[in-house]
């Protein structure tokens, strides 16, 4: 697992961490996007990945 | 995984959230955004606000994916708008860029029911991408 430091060295944006959003992960918001998402999986599935290249 | 970042135009600044929740499968998230009440934290996805920033908005997205999938990148992130227009909005976003995404991650569109590889000028109900 990567760090935050490790990340923020890379060219991707930086990250701060804030405590304050840990209360959103247990939280149901877009609940409904999320049984969008199940329903998909349920009827569609995973589309097939090509196989990587060497 | 939740992120957070400001959208600055000229309504002010606006507070939006990202989330990436679980599903049922394993590695498969669903990723949602929407703006954040200031005062209540309370999150709503539907409101249109209209702040002149929509690809900087979209590019922070992005950006919010990169960074998830440094993390998890064997993940499935999958995606849709909660309109139809905003799902055209994502999917000319995602034309807009595809060669650069292309070059990260696996694209692909839902259209009638299947998984096919992300192309533009066409119309899909739901994007999935995986990191290469």
């Amino acid at each position: 697992m990567k760090t935050i430091k490790e990340l923020n060295e890379k060219r991707i944006p930086i990250v701060r961490i804030d405590n304050s959003l840990e209360k959103y992960k247990s939280m149901p918001i877009f609940q409904d996007k999320v049984d969008m998402a199940n329903e998909v999986l349920r009827t569609v599935g995973l589309p097939k990945l090509a196989s990587k290249q060497q | 995984m939740v992120f957070e970042f400001i959208s600055e135009g000229p309504k002010g600044q606006i507070p939006k959230l990202i989330k990436f929740s679980e599903t049922t499968l394993k590695g498969f998230y669903n990723l949602a955004f929407g703006d954040k009440d200031s005062e209540t934290g309370d999150i709503d996805d539907t409101v249109i606000s209209n702040n002149g920033d929509s690809e900087r908005v979209l590019a922070s997205v992005v950006s919010a994916v990169y960074v998830f999938t440094e993390f998890k990148n064997d993940s499935w992130i999958y995606a849709t708008g909660s309109t139809k227009s905003r799902t055209r909005l994502y999917r000319m976003g995602i034309s807009k860029y595809l060669d650069e995404v292309k070059q990260d991650f696996n694209v692909f569109g839902l259209r009638e029911g299947e998984w096919e590889e992300f192309e533009k000028e066409k119309d899909y109900s739901a994007f999935l991408v995986k990191r290469k």
